[in-house]
């Protein structure tokens, strides 16, 4: 008898994949405004998702105001799409209560399948409310100026509907009664899964949606346009990062500036070791505690404070001028020299202020691998003669290479990350040559500039290249010293 | 105070035992000189790390004619808080507080929940298809689509000047996650166990005793979340085009770039026979006044927190 139970369980289960599945596809389609059901006419905006169309009213009717005034289209039809697309957001809603809900055992599973049953003939009624605004549409004041358009994810949407209604009520059937006596109960494992989920979903959301972006790079894409077959380019624009003289000279120029900082601070990574080993012959804790403490502080104010104190220290009425006029070295009237303006040494500056910025914090580490440092070494090596210096590069520095070695690689593998802001705020119309590293040349060309394709192609080269480097440096770490860094 | 036989006898005993060990026991003008210009390079590099902020302060708080002379150098001269009072009537200003305070307390308390709550539910080992969810958190860290994409998904979304856009990427941070699930795994697992054989559901056993016991642990994801926010500038800066939604450091951004015209930055400026001059440098000291009060809380709250920052960045060491 059990075993039979079981049995038509997993054949149903089949089934039941198939429910899931749909539901799944209505979650995903309610978020692009590419399946929006809700987009019956042209004064709705083609970047609305569902999703957006049920929850923000005024989001659905943005640019319809004139069309009210004028009376092209009657209000009504719009509260008529608004109403629809909360049904449907209902009807997913309730379908993804009755998808969790199959996991459960025999009880829970046919309550969650009347949701599911709800859920479908919600999806339907929705779409028909959609078609019928549809038709309303059609028969506006002034057709031609709303320009009715038929959604075809109002099909969408009713496949999906259907589909789920069917199967769960043919589950519903199939599935034996459970006894009145049965609690709701869900094995373990699939609870904490349910628990899980929604995190789940909002770092899809975040971190692997993006990722869908990427189809800018192979259309013709302008702020404000659509994506449509017209548009597709193909590899156009990857050509074009190669073919074009112009682009290609920035690509080269940006890159050397890349590379340039990058490597100015991989080739002095050695100084918060060394300020930490340093740091460990202050014998006075006091004096240290205090060190460390207000060396740090610069790590945890923005790159715009820095600036605003790189303004307050080095521009015309700044710091080093007013010093310089109280002390005579420059005349009263004269005009102070903006040292942040100015073409030479960018790379340095850049470096400087990062330095200054990061080394009293990425000391931290080194010196609490310092005190992780048997003592009894230290002792052993004074008895023995050794000095100072002796005791540093034999005891000191081969205690922290593990640690040095990790941040050594994962710099290189951050080789063309140099982080937006720094460079975005030091950047002026003087240095704007040296400054421009690829993070703010991206930035320059998608969101400032006009090519929104092109930069995305520069970003999936970054985004590519960086994985690439840093799976490079885990198996350079795996190797020598049997340890992945990731 | 005469001495003893035996203090005489132990003072003569530790002068010999010095003098076979001199080298242990005699400052070597080396050494001297060593921590001289030890000392000399760490003060040094204090103060600078000190001394701008302490600049800024003094002369926001100084007499702005003095200022305005460039007289206010090393110490503040006729002081007032005048200049903190003339903030209210800079523009948008309270937006862009009450902007970012808001966020950086919900995104905050929500990033910590949920890191404490994701961060207990990996480490549960029955948990359906637990090793793929967890790597499935763990790969974003290292990957981005790049600002772009980045930015284009946001749009899709509608969550372009959109409040919600500061709030809903916060909530799931993979890293600040593997720190609290190492944490878990620290804790003895017997505690779990007799709480489950007393019938504790899960979310029992997480509410009264995981999250209690994690506490060091998220107060340090706490802090380094709430200085990320407060700081946070970028999301401002792309996602946002109504000029009530932008950050604190966003406002500070387009402060320090507008011309030095201090009619651009405050409302209905001072009297029209206000000199060209004295309104550029009031702009100065405002611009100053500004950057300090968006420095202070970070000072205030930054020596309480040290000890935290610095078990953070251990933890961070030992990755799980």
């Amino acid at each position: 008898m059990k075993e039979e139970k079981t049995e038509i369980k997993g054949a149903l289960g089949n089934v039941y994949i198939v429910q899931r599945i749909a539901i799944l596809l209505a979650v995903i389609a309610m978020f692009f405004p590419a399946f929006n059901p809700a987009r019956i006419c042209e004064l709705i905006s083609e970047n609305l998702s569902l999703f957006t169309s049920a929850v923000s009213y005024s989001s659905l009717t943005d640019g319809c105001a004139r069309a009210f005034r004028m009376g092209w289209i009657d209000e009504s039809v719009f509260m008529v799409i608004f109403v629809a697309s909360i049904v449907i957001l209902l009807g997913i809603i309730l379908g993804v209560a009755g998808g969790c809900m199959s996991l459960g055992n025999l009880k829970m599973q046919k309550t969650g399948l009347l949701f599911s049953m709800g859920s479908g003939l919600l999806q339907i009624a929705g779409s028909v409310i959609h078609f019928v605004s549809y038709t309303m549409a059609q028969n506006a004041e002034n057709v031609e100026r709303v320009k009715p358009i038929f959604a075809n994810a109002i099909i969408l949407y009713i496949v999906i509907g259907v589909v789920v209604f069917l199967v769960s009520v043919f589950l519903f059937i199939k599935l034996p009664k459970p006894d009145s006596n049965m609690k709701y109960e869900m094995e373990s494992k699939y609870k904490l899964f349910l628990m899980f989920l929604p995190f789940a979903a909002l770092a899809f959301v975040f971190c692997y949606l993006p990722l869908w972006g990427w189809r800018y790079a192979f259309f013709n894409y302008k702020s404000g346009g659509s994506l449509s077959m017209d548009n597709f380019v193909g590899f156009k624009w990857f050509a074009y990062l190669f073919q074009n003289a112009a682009t290609r000279n920035d690509i080269v120029r940006v890159l050397r500036n890349t590379f340039a900082m990058s490597a100015l601070n991989i080739f002095t990574s050695w100084i918060p070791m060394m300020f930490a080993v340093f740091l460990c012959e202050v014998k006075n804790m006091r004096f240290r505690r205090f060190v460390q403490t207000f060396t740090t502080i610069p790590n945890f104010i923005s790159w715009i404070l820095v600036y605003a104190i790189a303004l307050s220290i080095f521009s015309t009425d700044g710091f080093i001028n007013t010093f310089a006029k109280e002390f005579g070295l420059l005349a009263e009237d004269a005009t102070g020299t903006n040292y942040l303006m100015g073409n030479s040494f960018t790379w340095v500056k850049m470096w400087l202020w990062g330095t200054w910025k990061g080394v009293g914090w990425s000391a931290i580490i080194y010196i609490a691998g310092i005190s992780g440092i048997d003592q009894q070494l230290y002792e052993a090596a004074e008895i023995d003669g050794a000095g100072r210096f002796q005791r540093m590069w034999h005891i000191t520095l081969p205690g922290l290479t593990p640690t040095f070695f990790v941040l050594l690689l994962m710099s290189i593998a951050n080789i063309l990350t140099n982080g937006l802001d720094q460079y975005l705020v030091f950047k002026n119309a003087q240095n704007v040559k040296t400054i421009e590293v690829l993070d703010l040349y991206v930035y320059n060309l998608g969101i400032g500039g006009s090519s929104i394709p092109l930069s995305t192609v520069v970003g999936m080269f970054k985004s590519v290249i960086s994985v690439v480097l840093l799976f490079g440096a885990n198996g350079v770490s795996k190797k020598l010293r049997g340890e992945s860094i990731i | 105070m005469a001495k003893t036989a035996q203090e005489k006898l132990d003072e003569k005993k530790e002068k010999e035992y010095k003098k076979t060990h001199k080298n242990f026991y005699k400052t070597k003008p080396g050494d001297v000189l060593f921590n001289v210009l030890n000392y000399l390079f760490f003060t040094l590099f204090t103060l600078t790390c000190i001394f701008p902020f302490y600049y800024l302060f003094i002369n926001t708080i100084s007499d702005n004619d003095l200022v305005k002379r460039g007289l206010i150098n090393f110490y503040p001269k006729g002081i007032n808080f005048n200049n903190y009072l003339a903030l209210k009537s800079v523009n948008d200003l309270g937006y862009a507080f009450v902007v970012t305070i808001s966020r950086t307390i919900i995104a905050t308390v929500l990033m910590v929940v949920a890191s404490a709550f994701v961060g207990y539910l990996v480490t549960k080992q029955e948990m359906w298809k637990r090793s793929f969810w967890y790597r499935f958190l763990v790969i974003t860290m290292y990957f981005n689509a790049g600002l772009i994409p980045w930015y284009l998904n946001f749009a899709m979304l509608g969550l372009t000047n959109k409040y919600t856009a500061y709030i809903l990427p916060a909530i799931v941070a993979p890293y600040n996650i593997i720190l609290v699930k190492t944490y878990i795994e620290s804790i003895p697992g017997e505690l779990e166990e007799s709480a489950f054989i007393d019938g504790a559901s899960h979310m029992t056993v997480f509410r009264k005793l995981i999250f209690p016991l994690s506490k060091p642990i998220l107060a340090t994801i706490a802090i380094f979340g709430a200085v990320g926010n407060w700081n946070s500038f970028q999301d401002s800066l792309i996602l946002m085009q109504d000029s009530h939604l932008f950050t604190l450091q966003h406002r500070l951004y387009i402060y320090l770039n507008q011309s030095s015209n201090i009619q651009s930055v405050m409302q209905s400026g001072g009297s029209a026979a206000v000199s060209a001059m004295e309104q550029a440098l009031n702009a100065k000291v405002i611009k100053y006044t500004i950057s300090m009060v968006s420095i202070i809380p970070i000072l205030l709250v930054y020596p309480f927190m040290m000890r935290y920052f610095e078990e953070g960045i251990m933890l961070g060491a030992v990755k799980g």
